[in-house]
């Protein structure tokens, strides 16, 4: 198996998102033995947001990494087990609302596809970026 | 879906067609384009005197001239205009605006000195930014992290350093500080919240502005299309470092640093609007309350004397924060907005009610934006083809109108155009 960052750019689909672990300096953290559940919005995720949002984002680090930080939870946990709860702390430190289980739908973003296993976690693929609030 | 039954389910139904509060007239987009245009030059100078106080002054013990800027803030670059701009939302200039600059130099009298200007009053009244920032700095709690930074002990540390560094060698204020430490502290707790409504109004400017230009080219038709400029802007900047530093003999402090991720949207944008634009206090002067009769609510959420619930005629009264805000506006009226206020009411008369009442139907045109913004940011495109998600979609701005049900609301009162 892969890290969830090696398997994330193995999928072709997570441009933007790879691009902006490395601007927030979160590289390291991502590919410590963690485990970690990291919600990955797909390329067209990003480019849905309005024009300029990425970029100043991108152009100051810990702002952007406490947006990301809002995508990963602490601990692997399975599509099974998340639809457990109402929702789960991320290391953002705000609430991940699991708002439905069929579809699968984490906050305001669908699963597109869920439970990918990594060495160090699992990903899922969502949507849409979430925002904490 | 079923239609709405909320009392205001014409505007929800609206809100859910993509539009604003406010009816989508060709007379509302001319008052709110025209006055964004005369709230930005003044704001240019809030936001520019609101760093210039919370990184310069500081805790100058007698800060009387903390209203008289110096030129470096003036040609300090906005951020987001002109052409040095990584993200330019405005064309215009990066320094102060020339007609603020014009304004200060003449005022309503004539060109004198600053000082002379400032005694007579005859300048921007930064009281009102102050009011504004005290709204925050007293509501506190309205989401986001920037509060409870302010009681940490990293920020103590960091304020601690820099009061120390600022009264370096003055024995009576280090004694002072060694006395009441708290009373130190809250001051520059409160001059976070400067720096955090000055890089506030720093964006709003340049967004103002440009769309001003923009109505002005005929490029901006519709309220919709304002209230749609308004959410992308909301979200080019939502990620804008909130910070606070402190210049002392040339060296910064960093009392809130860049590095905390302290965000424009979150520590700044929605507390400014729920403490500014719902909450505020009771302005003296106007209206007697009684707190034992339950006049004024126990609960600070509940208060409800920002401009979406204003009477504007009473808040019209001398000296205080609103009217100062109007008086500031009418030094910078578009001339379709001064030929309009002459044609109703009791024409120039009256002039700084009609353009409050102008404001509040604007400000209603900026809490949509900031609802929609909110509504596409935590849940779901109004095109979206799932039955629960347009019931949340529903719901959402259902909560969000319940807000205005009290009696003192105005949503009902912009939906008409006599209300002036």
């Amino acid at each position: 198996m892969a890290t969830i960052l090696e398997t994330a750019a193995a999928a072709g689909m997570f441009t933007t998102l790879l691009a902006a672990v490395d601007a927030a300096g979160l590289r390291t953290a991502l590919e410590g033995p963690g485990p970690f559940t990291v919600f990955a919005p797909v390329d067209e995720a990003f480019a849905g947001l309005p024009p300029g949002t990425v970029q100043t984002l991108v152009d100051n680090p810990p702002q952007l990494a406490r947006i990301l930080k809002y995508h990963v939870l602490s601990g692997a946990h399975r599509r099974e087990e998340l639809v457990s709860r109402p929702e789960w702390e991320s290391l953002e430190g705000a609430p991940i609302p699991i708002r439905r289980a069929d579809p699968f739908e984490v906050k305001n973003a669908t699963v597109i596809n869920p439970d990918v296993p990594c060495d160090n976690g699992v990903i899922h693929i969502i949507n849409r970026v979430i925002l904490p609030g | 879906m079923k239609p709405s039954t909320h009392r205001f389910a014409d505007v929800i139904h609206r809100l859910e067609a993509g539009g604003s509060m406010l009816p989508d007239t060709p007379e509302n987009l001319q008052q709110i384009i025209g006055i964004y245009k005369a709230y930005a030059v003044p704001m240019d100078f809030y936001w520019r005197d609101l760093l210039y106080i919370a990184e310069q002054v500081f805790l100058q013990p007698l800060p009387a001239f903390k209203y008289v800027i110096s030129q470096a803030y003036l040609d300090r670059p906005n951020s987001y205009a002109g052409a040095q701009s990584k993200l330019p939302i405005w064309r215009g200039t990066e320094k102060a605006h020339p007609e603020l600059l014009a304004f200060m130099e003449r005022g309503e009298t004539r060109p004198m000195p600053k000082i002379l200007h400032h005694l007579w009053h005859d300048r921007v009244n930064m009281e009102f930014a102050e009011a504004c920032m005290q709204a925050m700095f007293w509501h506190q709690g309205m989401g986001g992290r920037f509060n409870d930074y302010l009681e940490s002990e990293a920020y103590r540390i960091n304020a601690d350093r820099a009061i120390k560094a600022y009264f370096q060698g003055n024995l009576v204020m280090l004694g002072l500080y060694k006395l009441f430490p708290d009373m130190f502290l809250e001051q520059v707790r409160q001059l976070s919240y400067y720096a955090n409504l000055g890089l506030f109004w720093e964006v709003m400017a340049p967004v103002f502005f440009e769309m001003s230009d923009l109505y002005d080219e005929g490029k901006l038709t519709s309220v919709p299309q304002a209230m749609d400029f308004l959410v992308n802007g909301i979200f080019a900047v939502a990620g804008r470092p909130i910070y606070h530093h402190v210049f002392i003999r040339g060296e910064c402090f960093e009392i809130i640093p860049k590095g905390e991720g302290f965000t424009w949207l979150y520590e700044a944008a929605l507390p400014y609007v729920e403490a500014v634009f719902y909450r505020t206090s009771p302005f003296r002067g106007t209206k007697s309350y009684n707190a034992q009769a339950d006049q004024v609510p126990a609960d600070q959420a509940e208060f409800h004397y920002g401009i979406l619930y204003a009477d504007v005629y009473p808040v019209g009264s001398a000296g205080i924060p609103p009217t100062l805000l109007m008086q500031d506006m009418l030094h910078f009226l578009p001339p379709y907005l001064q030929a309009m206020y002459r044609t109703h009411k009791r024409g120039e008369e009256d002039q700084l009610i009609q353009l409050g009442i102008t404001f509040q139907r604007s400000m209603y045109n900026v809490t949509s934006a900031v609802i929609q913004a909110l509504r596409c940011a935590l849940l779901y495109p109004l095109d979206d083809t799932d039955p629960e998600h347009l019931l949340a979609n529903r719901q959402f701005f259902e909560a969000q109108m319940d807000r205005f049900l009290r009696p003192e609301a105005r949503l009902a009162d912009i939906q008409t155009s006599d209300y002036r």
